[in-house]
């Protein structure tokens, strides 16, 4: 029940920092992600205005090897930050269902949320890892590739459909976290940071699929 | 009018063989200003001798009477029959030992948890009973008693989904505990010490920040401040050796 072993454990008595380091790592790379993908909102979204706003953008991502070696980085962030935060995450079920079934006994918000985190960190590990790798692969990235690549497949759009809402959601509910987890944010402070966090995130995935609709009716030529 | 009231109660009672794990309906007619408190001894009186449940100051301040009420782990005496739909559901509080029906043993629990985190003032100064006590600050004195108000219900632990899950999980009651004695300066503790205790998986980083404890206690302990500043003050006591020094910080609760 503590960190006292009741047990000779063969090890000597000296504290290990180790889960200190590790819960740091979480929250930095997930607040790096966030940071990551805000940028990235405001990049995409800038086809909404002009798709050769982007293209001028990707170019100067492209020239600075921001995109050749931000890419990879972020594609490790996204790993790291995984298996990192999976530490938490119960692997058996028996576990799993308990976490679900005290969040529908208590009609608890906060359990609910995490348990969507839990549910959508593994889907945007599948699908960023799709995503990362197909847009790296066939770099520069340009506005009418991207149409292309969805007006040739349905797929691609229904891929797009899932994975938006689950970035934002899981965005989302990662700042919330981090801030009360961390203390930042106080008791009274948590309703309202919880409105004001949900309007951003239902925002930013607006903007997302209004991204996606653009390139989706954008004309290639 | 006065509402008819249908109680849902959980029955075991582990010393009988011949008892299983059941629901129990009873109805009861709703006084004024019912708590639970008044509804289960009206049961027991009026309609079962055999049901288990504990109470004793009646008045929050025990904490001997907490239980699960239609989900939500709460004090019994504590607890309005007006502030509920007619039908109510009653269920012992998980993670402690059940005793019978809606009795559960916290107490274990919570010595085991106070040897665990040596719940005591540690210091090496020799009592002398003829000096006069030491003066503490009187807002110090206010701040280490808002955090002592913890009754030992349990409801904090009965609500946390990291504690469902793991039973070596310390609990907000637990690292609350420790808030406060990192407050009181006759604890001659440091630093370091209080980290060997909950800077790890099984303390304060365990905690994954579902605040399920925070909402429920019924002494509105500060918990979420808590939990947040001795997360910070632990993961500050173990990086600073690695920080530069304009970044390190030692954090105050
Ligand atoms: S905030 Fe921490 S201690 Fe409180 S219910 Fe959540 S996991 Fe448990
Ligand atoms: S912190 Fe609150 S909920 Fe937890 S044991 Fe103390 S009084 Fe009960
Ligand atoms: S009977 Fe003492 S707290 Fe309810």
């Amino acid at each position: 029940m503590s960190s006292i072993p009741s047990y000779a454990t063969h090890k000597p008595e000296t504290s290990c920092r180790c889960s200190a380091y590790l819960d740091w790592l979480q929250m930095l790379t997930g607040a790096c992600l966030i940071l990551f993908m805000l940028m990235h909102l405001l990049f995409v979204g800038s086809a909404i205005i002009s798709p050769s706003l982007m293209n001028g953008l990707s170019k100067v991502f492209e020239w600075t090897g921001m995109a050749q070696i931000g890419g990879p980085v972020i594609f490790f962030l996204l790993l790291l930050h995984f298996v990192l935060a999976a530490r938490k995450i119960p692997f058996a079920s028996k576990q799993q269902g308990i976490m679900i079934a005290n969040a529908r006994r208590m009609h608890h918000l906060d359990t609910w949320l995490w348990v969507i985190q839990a549910v959508s960190g593994m889907v945007i590990l599948v699908m960023g890892s799709i995503h990362l790798w197909t847009v790296l692969t066939n770099l520069p990235i340009t506005a009418q590739k991207n149409a292309m690549r969805l007006q040739d497949s349905r797929a691609w759009i229904g891929f797009y459909i899932v994975f938006i809402p689950m970035v934002w959601l899981h965005t989302g509910i990662g700042f919330y976290r981090i801030m009360v987890k961390w203390g930042i944010v106080g008791i009274d402070g948590r309703p309202g940071l919880r409105k004001k966090d949900a309007l951003i995130a239902a925002t930013a995935m607006v903007i997302g699929f209004m991204t996606l609709w653009r390139f989706v009716f954008l004309s290639i030529n | 009018m006065a509402r008819m009231l249908t109680f849902n109660i959980f029955r075991y009672n582990p010393q009988d063989s011949a008892s299983f794990p059941h629901m129990q309906e009873f109805r009861l007619e709703e006084t004024e200003s019912m708590t639970l408190f008044i509804a289960l001894n009206r049961l027991r009186e009026e309609q079962d001798h055999s049901l288990q449940f504990d109470f004793c100051c009646r008045a929050a301040i025990c904490g001997a009477c907490a239980m699960v009420v239609n989900g939500r782990p709460g004090l019994a005496c504590h607890t309005k029959t007006k502030d509920f739909p007619d039908k109510i559901t009653l269920m012992p509080l998980p993670v402690f030992k059940l005793v019978g029906d809606l009795s559960v043993d916290t107490g274990t629990w919570f010595r085991g948890m106070a040897k665990k985190i040596e719940s005591w003032c540690h210091t090496k100064k020799v009592f002398d009973p003829n000096a006069q006590e030491e003066r503490m600050d009187n807002a110090l004195a206010e701040r280490i008693y808002e955090l002592d108000r913890c009754v030992e219900c349990g409801c904090c632990v009965a609500a946390c989904g990291t504690a469902l899950m793991r039973d070596d999980f310390l609990g907000a009651t637990a690292l609350n505990r420790i808030a406060r004695f990192i407050l009181d300066p006759r604890d001659e503790r440091t630093e370091k010490d209080y980290f060997d205790i909950i800077g790890t998986d099984e303390g304060v980083f365990g905690c994954m920040g579902l605040f399920g404890c925070q909402d429920v206690c019924p002494k509105r302990l500060p918990l979420q401040e808590v939990l947040g500043k001795l997360r910070l003050k632990m993961a500050f006591a173990a990086a600073n050796n690695l920080l530069p020094k304009f970044l390190r910080r030692e954090v105050r609760l």
